[in-house]
């Protein structure tokens, strides 16, 4: 399992934290954090719920975060630069002992 | 948007889980019929708030509140990390409000705006949630939508002490912490007005943007006692405040 994190700026600052499986690029577990503002709140928990066990690919993430954010105000950033912050953990790879923090 | 009545509530200066618990508890008051509230208030001791998606470790340097006896606290509300010290806080609760999140951030900051400009300056909204004075932002905000009630919270800045902001706010690079103290002193600014002229003025300007009739209130019994709870409940624990 890899651990990566990262940063992005978008109109607010988007911070990601996951674990994927190195092997098929699987996300295990996400986190993001940030100033921007989501309507209702408890959205992000299922954005991130819907990200688990997705592919880190352009494509399928840019669905995935689109369907989960239909009924979403979000202010702050949009599907591109989510999916943006997200590719990001990509590279490079630390192992999940921390080191290394991207 | 036009209300009869705004309830006033001026409840002092406080610490951090108390101000945001007793935000929470207004909304549940609202919620149960009554008239909008206005709320002004201050930070005693000094407290940063975090909004609703960060991540308190992220954000702040913990062992520097511990010693410089600054309270940490989550908002149930979006946005950036943000130092209480030298400010007015204000809160605007009402269940009468537009659906479109940008006209309800634009109705509300109206009267905040023309606070500021009243006091002699001359404030502009930028969406969002910011207003600011000569390009500074002088005024953050912030709102929540829970059972069809609305609330708004916001700062007006009075001062800024950008070294202990910087000292309690994590920077990404500590090297570069010299280079951001001087970007925010060219971003940031306070009106350096005492608490009292603000108050003064933003009751004032509430009212007339509103056209609304101001009645000074004070928390009941069951609101303090509600908020007592709340602060041990949540807004005290690493539950809530440690939840990402």
């Amino acid at each position: 399992m890899i651990k990566a994190s990262n940063v992005y700026k978008s109109k607010k600052l988007i911070k990601v934290s996951l674990t994927y499986c190195k092997e098929n690029k699987l996300i295990n577990s996400i986190t993001i954090t940030g100033d921007f503002f989501l309507y209702p709140e408890e959205s992000l928990d299922h954005l991130e719920s819907s990200l688990i066990g997705m592919k880190i690919d352009k494509s399928i993430l840019r669905k995935t975060i689109d369907k989960a954010l239909e009924q979403v105000d979000v202010f702050g950033f949009d599907t591109h630069s989510l999916t943006d912050a997200i590719l990001g953990c990509l590279k490079p790879e630390q192992d999940s002992s921390g080191r290394g923090k991207r | 948007m036009k209300f009869k009545k705004i309830r006033l509530l001026e409840t002092g200066f406080n610490p951090g889980p108390w101000n945001m618990a007793l935000d929470e508890v207004l909304l549940n008051s609202c919620n149960d019929g009554n008239e909008p509230i206005l709320r002004l208030y201050g930070w005693n001791p000094p407290c940063v708030s975090v909004g609703y998606f960060q991540s308190i470790g992220e954000e702040v340097n913990l062992d520097i509140c511990r010693d410089l006896g600054v309270d940490v606290v989550r908002r149930m509300t979006g946005g950036g990390a943000v130092l209480h010290e030298f400010e007015i806080t204000y809160s605007f609760i009402t269940k009468k409000f537009p659906l479109n999140i940008l006209t309800s951030y634009r109705l509300i900051c109206a009267p905040v705006t023309d606070c500021i400009n009243k006091l002699g300056f001359k404030a502009k909204y930028v969406p969002l949630n910011d207003i600011i004075v000569d390009n500074k932002k002088i005024s953050g905000n912030a709102q929540t939508r829970k059972n069809k009630t609305l609330l708004q919270h916001g700062t007006i800045l009075l001062n800024v002490n950008f070294d202990k902001m910087f000292s309690v706010l994590k920077v990404p690079q500590e090297k570069l912490k010299d280079k951001m103290i001087s970007d925010a002193k060219l971003r940031v600014n306070g009106l350096n007005r005492t608490f009292e002229e603000v108050a003064s003025q933003l009751k004032n300007s509430f009212a007339e943007k509103f056209s609304a009739q101001i009645i000074e209130d004070e928390i009941t019994e069951k609101e303090k006692e509600d908020c007592k709870k709340k602060i041990a409940q949540k807004y005290s624990s690493d539950k809530w405040n440690h939840r990402r």
